[in-house]
């Protein structure tokens, strides 16, 4: 068999990020090719460098054997390449036929106007030939999600596409739209068609796919058969197992709770149910840790339980307050510190000086000034022992947040959490991008707040990190705990049995088929046009 | 490399620019377009005819009109003649600071909401609706006082009632954009057809000067207004009204750089996520800062009352709409905004000047002052834009839409 793709040691840079690390990259002609890997691995990067969206820093591109240099998705679509982007391209008003010919109509008249019923023919004939189920007449305002993807996916065949690359098809679809996408992904294949298919979903890899390769922080880890690999050790794969350096963790000494949660229900930023009736109840002096594939409703927990996102359904509880409704303000004030998973966006202010992000959070708080002013001498000297503490490496506080590289940012912002002398700290991935000896320091500082009475929620898509810290330990799969276990006595792969989506006593059901969410098309639609 | 990537790289390095590179830039392109200026006007004299007496030559060739005249008097004409042993605090200078006061408060209204991320086009509908209320409180307060104690207290009266409706008016797009997300440019650009709507129809109705042809309000009497201090006696200038926009200038930096409130109003402004993260209520931020910008528009509109008309007429001029390029040149700082709005007067009140003077047509006036403000507004304007378009500092990753920060360190 033939390669249809091969990339060679592509590296892609942006500044200050590397996003594609010197990796190889095969597809089998007449395959589908899963490339999985978590938010932010690089999947996406890789396949527009194929696409000729990005230009690789370096690396070589060979499509059907031969050597490209793609300037833009012009050349990769004539050597047969077609990508069909997560959010569709296509004009909503116009019929599926005028968007599948858009741009590369038939003409008549000598080219002066467009061949409408030989545009029809076309796509008529297309549909039938690869058996889409598509009504060349319909509007794409009026047909379904999944009509629209097949109109994608026809475009690129009509455009004369071989490889087709699909970002994450499935995130948008139905359940059954996503068994129908599979058939039409084997009626592809079986006529000679390569598909791409990129994806943070194990289940979909593991039913889709014939071959995959696993990314993560843009490095290959590896290229897998489906047959011979396990959902566990897909997860593995993809999250990882960092050499964890000795935590010293002696045994917890809870207190009273702290902060709980009774049936929350939390929607997702397109009205789709990211969180789905989680209990939890976090005490003094003990590490929650929670644990999970990233996309499984982590995040929207936490902004729940941090006033970022309102809940659908359930309580809050802080401190024997019900505080659901509370404001962020009043939470922060009660003594909730939170270290958030996206640091540039929110954790600080970009063109701010260290000085005035050491203050985000604690403005109105009376240790930094009073009746509404800022005490800025106070602050200064406040930003300068977060920076000491922390070993935060920059030149001064003087210096603004984004001159600082990523990990020394985010030692920022976990000192500056840390030094709020909070009941709770909420920690998303406090040690993401942080080198390995600030790591080790952020670990003790956690166990040190414990030690202290502190109540530690953890989240970290870290295996190693969750299992070495946490007192308690959560398995968060598609918006529900699947358990809570005791990580000292439990092993790593029932952890990734759990992370999959299996809850041990019902392995063999759960392997089916993980997706039985609530349909989220409808909503899912309505967020997006809004 | 794609053009797409040399205008990232020119926006990187445009946002990047320090305090002294963006005077530099500033000024050379003040400079640059005062030579396409003198071009333009240059043009503008070959195609038109006068008397050979009346032209000027440049390399043997004749011009009607004289860019170096033009200049001239467009900006030491504006200075009220400062090298010809001519200046009078009477003179044209008076109207340079004049206009330069009330645009220092239209300024002040725009930066302000920018400062928060609010784009407030509003300022001339508040303006107008502050001006009319002070022009009919204050007149009807004037009956209760009279004399030197009576300028005490109506101006800073007329200066508060101007705030409070001026406020109020700027806190209805603060509501529809907080509660009904409504966007605060299309609000406010209808809110002002209203506020010129409504006062017009006001001021030639049950407001109006039963004495006066035009559609105004009974004249304020004259301890009502603005008293003249050392200038502008006949220019309707006042000291007393620049030093109280200079007292503005001062109080918004403290309120942005010293206080808790601005500190919430610049975070929501550069990023509105970690606003949020820091407690900050961005509702509340919104409508407040909407309010606060319509107050600063609203006293303009009262320094017009009792500085300059001494009445409200309808069609005020548009002096909210300049605080928008005063702010912008200013780079939405309030210290800036007090040079940008000296710059502005001075070309305002230049151009009169100019029109005395020489022959050149006043259109031809207004594209040469259009020039200067394009020209030194433009870079700090595509600063702005610039800092939207390239994220400062960060990655532009297309990781998959996720919501990771970058991981720099690896």
């Amino acid at each position: 068999m033939s390669k249809a793709v091969r990339l060679e040691r592509i590296t892609k840079r942006f500044p200050g990020v590397v996003a594609n690390d010197d990796v190889d990259f095969e597809v089998e002609q007449g395959t589908v090719h899963a490339l999985l890997g978590e938010n932010g691995a690089g999947k996406t990067t890789l396949m527009n460098v194929l696409y000729g969206l990005y230009e690789p820093t370096s690396g070589r591109v060979e499509v059907g054997g031969k050597t490209r240099q793609f300037d833009s998705p012009r050349d990769a679509i004539d050597a047969g390449v077609g990508m069909i982007h997560q959010h569709f391209m296509l004009v909503d008003p116009m019929t599926v036929t005028e968007n599948i010919t858009l741009g590369n109509e038939p003409r008549k008249w000598g080219g002066l106007t467009v061949d409408r019923a030989a545009s029809r023919e076309a796509v008529v004939d297309l549909a039938e030939q690869y058996g889409f189920d598509v009504d060349p007449d319909a509007r794409i305002e009026d047909v379904s999600v999944g009509e629209q993807q097949r109109v994608e996916i026809l475009k690129a065949l009509y455009r004369g596409a071989d490889t087709l690359i699909l970002d994450e098809p499935t995130a948008v679809l139905t359940p059954q739209e996503i068994e129908d996408l599979f058939g039409v992904l084997e009626t592809l294949t079986a006529q000679g068609k390569t598909i791409i298919f990129i994806t943070h979903k194990l289940g979909e890899a593991m039913s889709a796919a014939d071959e995959i390769t696993v990314l993560r922080d843009g490095r290959k880890v590896g290229t897998v058969d489906a047959d011979d690999t396990t959902r566990e050790g897909l997860a593995e794969l993809m999250v990882g197992r960092e050499v964890l350096l000795d935590v010293d963790h002696p045994p917890a000494d809870p207190g009273d709770v702290v902060a709980s949660v009774s049936d929350l229900v939390v929607d997702d930023d397109r009205g789709v149910r990211a969180v789905d009736g989680v209990d939890f109840e976090v005490r003094a002096g003990e590490i929650l840790g929670i644990a999970g594939v990233d996309g499984n409703g982590q995040s929207e927990l936490i902004e729940a339980v941090t006033g970022l996102r309102s809940p659908d359904a359930g309580t809050v509880q802080f401190l024997d307050d019900d505080v659901t409704d509370d404001s962020r303000r009043r939470r922060i004030e009660a003594g909730m510190a939170y270290i958030p998973e996206d640091r540039q966006e929110r954790g600080v202010v970009m063109e701010f000086d260290l000085v005035a992000n050491a203050l985000l959070g604690s403005q109105h708080s009376p240790a930094f000034g009073s009746n509404g002013r800022i005490d800025w001498a106070k602050t200064r000297e406040h930003a300068e022992t977060v920076i000491d503490e922390y070993d935060v490496r920059t030149p001064g506080a003087a210096a603004t947040a984004k001159s600082l590289s990523g990990g020394n940012q985010q030692k920022f912002i976990v000192g500056r959490e840390f030094e709020r002398d909070p009941e709770l700290v909420v920690a998303s991935h406090p040690t993401r991008g942080v080198d390995v000896g600030s790591i080790e320091f952020i670990h003790d500082r956690l166990l040190e707040l414990r030690e202290a009475g502190v109540a530690v929620v953890l989240i970290s898509s870290k295996l190693e990190e969750v299992r070495g810290l946490s007192d308690r330990l959560a398995v968060m799969y598609e918006g529900e705990f699947m358990d809570v276990v005791e990580p000292a006595a439990t092993t790593e792969s029932e952890l990734g049995l759990l992370m999959a989506g299996q809850r041990p006593s019902a392995a063999e059901e759960a392997d089916a088929e993980p997706a039985d969410r609530d349909d989220p098309v409808d909503a899912a639609r309505g967020g997006e046009r809004a | 490399m794609s053009p797409a990537d040399r205008v990232r790289r020119a926006l990187r390095r445009l946002v990047a620019a320090s305090a002294v590179e963006r005077i530099l830039i500033s000024s050379a392109a003040l400079l640059l377009s005062i030579l396409l200026g003198a071009v333009l006007v240059l043009i503008a004299g070959r195609m038109t005819t006068c008397t050979a007496s009346d032209a000027v030559y440049y390399l043997g060739v004749g011009f009607c009109y004289d860019p170096v005249l033009v200049f001239d008097r467009l900006f030491l004409g504006a200075l009220g003649e400062p090298f010809s042993g001519g200046w009078s605090p009477e003179g044209q200078f008076s109207v340079t600071l004049r206009e330069t006061t009330l645009l220092i408060f239209t300024g002040l209204s725009v930066a302000l909401a920018f400062r928060a991320g609010i784009f407030n086009i509003g300022t001339q509908g508040q303006m107008v609706i502050g001006g009319l209320a002070t022009a009919i409180l204050v007149f009807r307060a004037a009956g209760a006082v009279s004399g030197v104690a009576g300028t005490v207290l109506l101006i800073p009266f007329g200066i508060a009632v101007g705030a409070v409706f001026g406020g109020l008016y700027g806190s209805i797009p603060g509501f529809l954009k907080a509660y009904a997300d409504a966007n605060e440019v299309i609000t406010t650009i209808m809110l002002n057809f209203i506020a010129t709507g409504v006062t017009l129809y006001l001021v030639s109705g049950a407001f109006k000067d039963p004495e006066s042809a035009a559609n105004q309000t009974v004249p304020l009497p004259e301890y009502a207004q603005f008293p003249t201090v050392l200038f502008g006696g006949r220019q309707d200038f006042s000291l007393v009204a620049l030093a109280v926009g200079l007292l503005a200038i001062g109080g918004l930096y403290y309120l942005l750089e010293h206080t808790a409130f601005g500190y919430d109003i610049r975070t929501s402004g550069l990023q509105p996520d970690a606003a949020e993260y820091g407690g900050v209520d961005a509702k509340r931020t919104i409508v407040a800062s909407l309010t606060l910008s319509g107050a600063f528009g609203g006293v303009a509109g009262a320094m017009y009352v009792m500085m300059v008309l001494g009445t409200f007429q309808s069609g005020l001029p548009s002096y909210g709409f300049d605080g928008i390029t005063v702010s912008i040149l200013a780079g939405n700082n309030p210290v800036g905004v007090a040079f940008a709005a000296l710059l502005f007067g001075v070309l305002k009140s230049g151009t009169t000047v100019v029109q005395f003077a020489t022959d050149v047509p006043p259109q031809l006036v207004g594209v040469l002052r259009g020039l200067i403000i394009l020209f030194v507004a433009m870079p700090e304007f595509f600063r702005m834009v610039g800092r939207r378009v390239v994220d400062p500092g960060s990655d532009p990753v297309a990781a998959d839409g996720g919501t990771t920060g970058g991981s720099g360190d690896e």
